[in-house]
């Protein structure tokens, strides 16, 4: 594990509200994400940040938090 | 008392930043003129208002070149006057005030903002640049039926606008024998004098006159018909001017049966 | 291990769990209407009728503004004098009185809400039982006399409680010549001269004006006078509400972080602050009030700006005091320490969470405060979604997560669940964000607040970026997170009632701050002083103001009729009729 569950989990919400506020100021400067691209970027992230997070850590015995 | 030298700098930092703030809306109270709604008007109280001479009957009226006065009253769950028209490019000053509880005055996405409070008068004065409609609501929660609350403003081109008002009438019937008056009332509301033609109708005859209403004054014009002329039976009449247009009709009768309802009165 | 504070305090500990009791069954009750409204006025789901939308809406604000968020406070506040001043109350009866106050007061508000969802409400007082007037209760809109009853009596056991917390530092002090006043101890105090100062515009309200004009003993009464007396005290509760957060910011999250609290004077200082400046800035609530003079707007508006100082220095604080606290779990460089906090305990990330919210909602208070800007926002769908991340976020999140931390100690159970409490505040966190930023963008386009039905017949919101359907969706969304989250919340704290035979592991000593208050003046504890110029400042922001609008319109108003809520179709269409009659005549 690269990092503990909870830290997991904030940042999943993290990025969650970063893809939300990000996405109404972007908008501010004319860039326009529609609703379903948005779900889908935080969909993508979301999916990242698990796949980085439980990937075993190269050259260390995997240990649990 | 101990301070952190970073929580030092964090405090000037931050008192800069208040600053900064109170500056910048001053500066928009003050160099851009964004006035606040004050307490330059006189109370009313709301059982009073049908007695006044500007609330008594909502309307718009002009009070100057380029200068138009909007008298507002809102009410469960009503603005009057519905629609509010006004002239786009003309600065416009709302009087609001309510009828009986806590109404909102909101134009949504707009400036046009005020709380319409029993006994208050709200002013605020705008300028629409462009013609078109624009949906006014109550913001303020007033009862039941609040979310029905809504009225509209419609603005005008400048050169379309006016405020002239057409009543007319006739009597309902018409001894055969006797005239038929048409009295029209025209009524300009704003400053100029306005120069317009009266077109009327009665039955198949046709009228025609060119008058001209000094500013915020009535005319009368009154056309005559012969009912010998138009005939026993129900006549229709109209009366236009520029776009405005009554209708009505006209019952001539004959000698006997007006003579027999009125010895059935009787 | 220290001994627990139920184990140390057993009476006092009943009182606090007491009225945790009932700040979480109004929080429950709050959260349900909360997403009733969530799906009702986004067109979602809409299962009542919107008359009863406003019953639901007045309930969700008196349950949780007033009932949730003040019964936590005054059982955090016991706890907090209790457990700082090492004693319990002067006389345990007095306590309950006024918790007995408090709870009855609740009650007969709340009854006179709930009693809006019946088609028949019986008669009380002469007459109907309704409340459907929000927790603003402008009048001339009329509720049953028996919710400003409930007010009243809720109130005076608020005040009551700030009476017994001063009997016991009296107490206290009488015990300990020339001892400091404890941090916690400190904060209380301060917080309850400011809620007595600021409480009174609306003690006058209800009790000089609108009660006895509910009860047909006054005529009539001046709307704009009561409106503004309830915001001399309508702003000062906004930080009422705040304040137990602080002090559980102040006190406990530096523990939980690892560390201490950065600074004690600092912490005092921001309180007297708070003292000084939160009641005269009411006004900044009716920039578009008619009857009240541009001046008056502008001081209000400049006292607001300074009242971000205060938060600002706590923003500093509680930073640097998580640093340290990460520092000593062994964190490193500039913002990796940010790693080496506590994140799994919830009761840290609750609170840390809540802090972030709070700096964000405190920028969209700049644009509320901005007299000017205000005509963009004044009762737009944005100011909700302010208050959801100030009273509902900062303060609630903050006060679910101190529970974590607290009801273990007042119960001696273990907290059950915490993975699931971690998730709980998480998902708060989550869900605010969904639900307000929808609230801000449709503010800004001009949707109302407080209304069933946002969407009217003659026109439609010019929505700039995205469309209505995905604002509403997206509120929608938000809200029901928040309701998942609150029931989660509710759950655990049940089951940890419940969870009897446990060990509570939670260490309840909260260490002393690195610089304590021997590096502050002396003046800072001067009570009286600070109350003097609070007082001053209230007078000079509100004399001139309430005169005015009571020379211009009468101390009673100009015969001002009562709307009441309860006959409203009646009423209504009596005055049409009459309107309509004196317009044709
Ligand atoms: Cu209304």
């Amino acid at each position: 594990m690269h990092t503990s569950p909870a830290k997991l989990l904030i940042l999943i919400a993290l990025s969650l509200v970063i893809l939300v506020e990000g996405r109404t100021v972007l908008a501010f400067f004319g860039i326009n994400i529609p609703p379903l691209e948005t779900a889908l970027i935080g969909l993508v992230v979301i999916a990242t940040l698990v796949i980085w997070a439980i990937r075993p850590l190269r050259g260390s015995p995997t240990k649990s938090e | 008392m101990r301070i952190h030298q970073y929580e030092k700098l964090w405090i000037v930092g931050a008192m800069i930043l208040i600053v900064g703030f109170i500056v910048t809306i001053t500066y928009g109270s003050v160099g851009l003129g964004i006035t606040m709604i004050g307490d330059e008007e006189e109370t009313i109280a709301p059982d009073e208002l049908n007695d006044d001479e500007q609330f008594g009957e909502p309307r718009v009226e002009q009070v100057g070149e380029n200068e138009y006065a909007a008298y507002v009253v809102a009410q469960t769950f009503i603005f009057q006057p519905d629609p509010i028209e006004i002239p786009a490019n003309n600065e416009i000053t709302f009087h609001v005030t309510s009828r009986d509880v806590i109404h909102g005055f909101y134009v949504p996405g707009t400036n046009i903002n005020a709380m319409a409070i029993p006994g208050q008068v709200a002013e605020l004065t705008v300028e629409f640049d462009e013609p078109g409609e624009h949906g006014l609501i109550c913001h303020e929660y007033c009862g039941s039926g609040h979310h029905t609350m809504e009225g509209l403003i419609v603005v005008q081109p400048e050169d379309e606008f006016d405020l002239t008002e057409l009543s007319a009438e006739t009597p309902d019937t018409v001894t055969s024998g006797e005239q038929v008056q048409l009295n029209a009332t025209v009524e300009n509301g704003q400053l100029e004098p306005l120069e317009t033609t009266v077109d009327a109708e009665i039955g198949d005859q046709t009228f025609q006159q060119n008058i001209t209403v000094d500013g915020n004054s009535t005319q009368d014009v009154t056309f005559t018909a012969e009912s010998t002329q138009l005939g026993v039976g129900e006549h229709d009449w109209t009366v236009t001017v520029d776009d405005y247009e009554e209708t009505g009709s006209v019952e001539v009768v004959s000698n006997e049966t007006a003579a027999a309802e009125g010895g059935e009165e009787s | 291990m220290t001994a627990l504070f139920v184990d140390e305090y057993p009476a006092e500990a009943r009182l606090v769990k007491a009225a945790f009791l009932s700040s979480f069954i109004a929080f429950g009750i709050g959260a349900l209407f909360g997403i009733i409204q969530a799906l009702h006025r986004t067109d979602i789901f809409r299962f009542i009728d919107s008359i009863k939308y406003y019953t639901v809406l007045t309930g969700h604000g008196v349950f949780l503004v007033i009932a949730f968020t003040i019964f936590f406070l005054v059982g955090l506040y016991q706890w907090a004098v209790t457990d700082s001043l090492e004693r319990g109350s002067v006389d345990i009866r007095f306590t309950w009185l006024w918790y007995g106050l408090m709870a009855i007061g609740s009650l007969l508000a709340g009854i006179s809400i709930l009693a809006g969802f019946l088609d028949q409400p019986p008669m009380v007082l002469g007459s109907e039982l309704r409340a459907n007037v929000l927790f603003t209760f402008y009048a001339p809109l009329e509720a049953n006399p028996l919710y400003y009853i409930g007010l009243a009596l809720f109130l005076v056991g608020t005040w009551l409680a700030g009476i017994d917390w001063f009997r016991t530092w009296w107490a206290w002090r009488d015990e300990n010549p020339g001892k400091r006043i404890p941090l916690r101890t400190f904060m209380v105090l301060t917080t309850m001269i400011m809620f007595f100062l600021g409480s009174i515009g609306v003690i006058v309200s209800i009790l000089v004006f609108i009660l006895p004009w509910s009860l047909e003993i006054t005529e009539s009464l001046n709307p704009l006078l009561t409106r503004t007396l309830f915001w001399f005290f309508g702003h000062m509760i906004v930080y009422f509400w705040l304040l137990p957060a602080y002090l559980l910011w102040y006190s406990v999250l530096p523990k939980l972080s690892g560390g201490r609290l950065f600074s004690d004077p600092l912490a005092r200082v921001v309180f007297i602050l708070f003292v000084l400046l939160s009641t005269p800035v009411g006004i900044h609530h009716q920039y578009m009030d008619p009857g009240i003079a541009e001046g008056f707007k502008f001081i209000a508006m400049t006292n607001t700006m300074f009242l971000l100082l205060p938060s600002f220095l706590t923003a500093f604080t509680v930073v640097a005091s998580m640093e340290h606290g990460a520092r000593q779990r062994g964190g490193e460089g500039r913002f990796n320490w940010l790693r080496a906090l506590p994140w799994r305990n919830p009761a840290f990330t609750g609170m840390a969470l809540a802090g972030l919210i709070f700096a964000f909602g405190g920028f969209t208070g700049i644009v509320n405060a901005g007299m000017n800007i205000n005509y963009l926002v004044h009762n737009a769908l944005w100011i909700p979604g302010h208050i959801h991340a100030q009273v509902g976020t900062a303060t609630a999140l903050t006060l679910m997560a101190g529970s974590y931390w607290l009801v273990p100690q007042l119960t001696g159970n273990r907290l059950v669940g915490r993975q699931v409490a971690l998730f709980q505040v998480v998902l708060w966190f989550v869900g605010i964000v969904f639900m307000t930023n929808s609230m801000f963008r449709a503010g800004l386009v001009g949707v109302p607040r407080r209304t069933a039905e946002p969407q009217y017949q003659g026109f439609d919101y010019d929505v700039g970026v995205g469309s209505m359907g995905e604002l509403n969706a997206q509120l929608a969304l938000g809200g029901t997170l928040l309701f998942i989250s609150a029931m989660l919340f509710l759950v655990l704290m049940l089951l940890t009632v419940f969870n009897n035979d446990s060990e509570p592991i939670v260490d309840g000593t909260l260490p002393p701050a690195l610089s304590g208050p021997e590096d502050s003046p002396q003046v800072l504890d001067n009570l009286r002083l600070w109350f003097g110029i609070a007082f001053a400042l209230v007078v000079l922001a509100y004399a001139l103001p309430l005169a005015g609008i009571a020379a211009q319109s009468g101390l009673f108003g100009q015969d001002i009729q009562p709307f009441p809520v309860s006959s409203e179709a009646v009423i209504y269409f009596q005055f049409g009729l009459e309107y309509v009659g004196a317009f044709v005549t």
